[in-house]
């Protein structure tokens, strides 16, 4: 193999930003369902621009802080020590954010339901990302069989 | 390189090889006219000793030497890493990461790691991660788009 595939700084860093961003949409839509949920059962059909805002701005950065502080734990392999306070740090400062941001009136025993869906969310993705892997594993192997058994074809018929 | 074709009338057939310098190209030609393409030559326990390219099981540059490493020998060989790949005919041999060089053919199975690493375990049990860099590369040699 030749070295062709040498990446440059600035494409290694638009690799990385676009995993976070991609991070960032994910965990919007998510904690945007979440409050959307809570405005319709007080009976409220709206949200605030500037809420969303909030949230977006918010999961960015904290798609950062996951990156490069908490080995990205929602896509590791295992949860280790360091994963799970990464996933405690991560809820705790979405769950100041939502409290102080006003994003469901300050109320604590909703912001603690918020936690715990941010938690849940967190789990479902890393066990969705385990899950994607296992079946990456199942078409990695079969196309190594494939290469080897192309790769005996090329060489007895060589011989 | 200048070449020198001659047509003999029943002579017997001889190929002259003269060099001022062993090049990977020179080593090639030298290889394929006397049948050993698929050797290589190197030093363990202070012998020089030749295997086979097919037997290697992975090629691991250590304090800028060279070691191809079979299922019985670790062989020090003279060629870089770059040298090596570029001199090897082989597809099967692929640079997974910055000090290493695996041959696809003694991989027994793969298993994908978080951020797009490729976790390869080597016949002998051993583990070999071909770094995110090389990875979709590697993807591309499995499925024949390389």
């Amino acid at each position: 193999m030749k070295n062709d595939n040498n990446l440059t700084l600035f494409e290694r860093y638009l690799n990385k930003e676009i995993g976070i961003e991609f991070k960032a949409c994910l965990y919007f839509f998510a904690i945007l369902f979440f409050y959307c949920v809570n405005r319709m059962i007080n009976g409220d059909y709206s949200a605030e621009i500037l809420h969303m805002a909030e949230m977006i701005f918010g999961c960015y950065i904290m798609g950062y802080i996951q990156v490069f502080f908490f080995n990205n734990f929602d896509e590791s392999d295992k949860m280790g020590p360091l994963e799970w306070t990464g996933l405690g740090i991560c809820t705790l400062l979405y769950c100041l954010v939502s409290y102080f941001g006003g994003w469901f009136d300050k109320k604590l025993s909703v912001t603690l339901c918020f936690a715990a869906y941010v938690i849940f969310t967190y789990i479902c993705a890393y066990l969705i990302y385990k899950f994607k892997r296992k079946v990456d594993d199942k078409i990695l192997n079969k196309e190594l069989e494939l290469f080897k058994e192309n790769h005996k074809k090329v060489n007895d018929n060589g011989e | 390189m200048k070449i020198d074709i001659k047509k003999t009338d029943g002579e017997e057939e001889k190929v002259v090889v003269r060099y001022s310098r062993m090049t990977p190209l020179i080593k090639r030609i030298i290889d394929v006219l006397s049948d050993e393409g698929g050797k290589i030559w190197g030093k363990a326990d202070g012998e020089t000793v030749s295997i086979l390219t097919g037997d290697i099981l992975y090629v691991e540059s250590v304090d800028d030497k060279t070691f191809a490493y079979t299922n019985d020998k670790i062989v020090r060989i003279e060629e870089t890493l770059n040298s090596f790949i570029d001199s090897i005919s082989d597809d099967s041999f692929f640079r997974c990461s910055k000090s290493m060089i695996i041959n696809v053919n003694h991989v027994v199975s793969l298993k994908s790691l978080s951020s797009n690493r490729i976790d390869a375990t080597i016949e002998g049990g051993e583990h070999i991660i071909i770094s995110r860099r090389y990875a979709s590369e590697f993807r591309r040699l499995l499925r024949g788009d390389r």
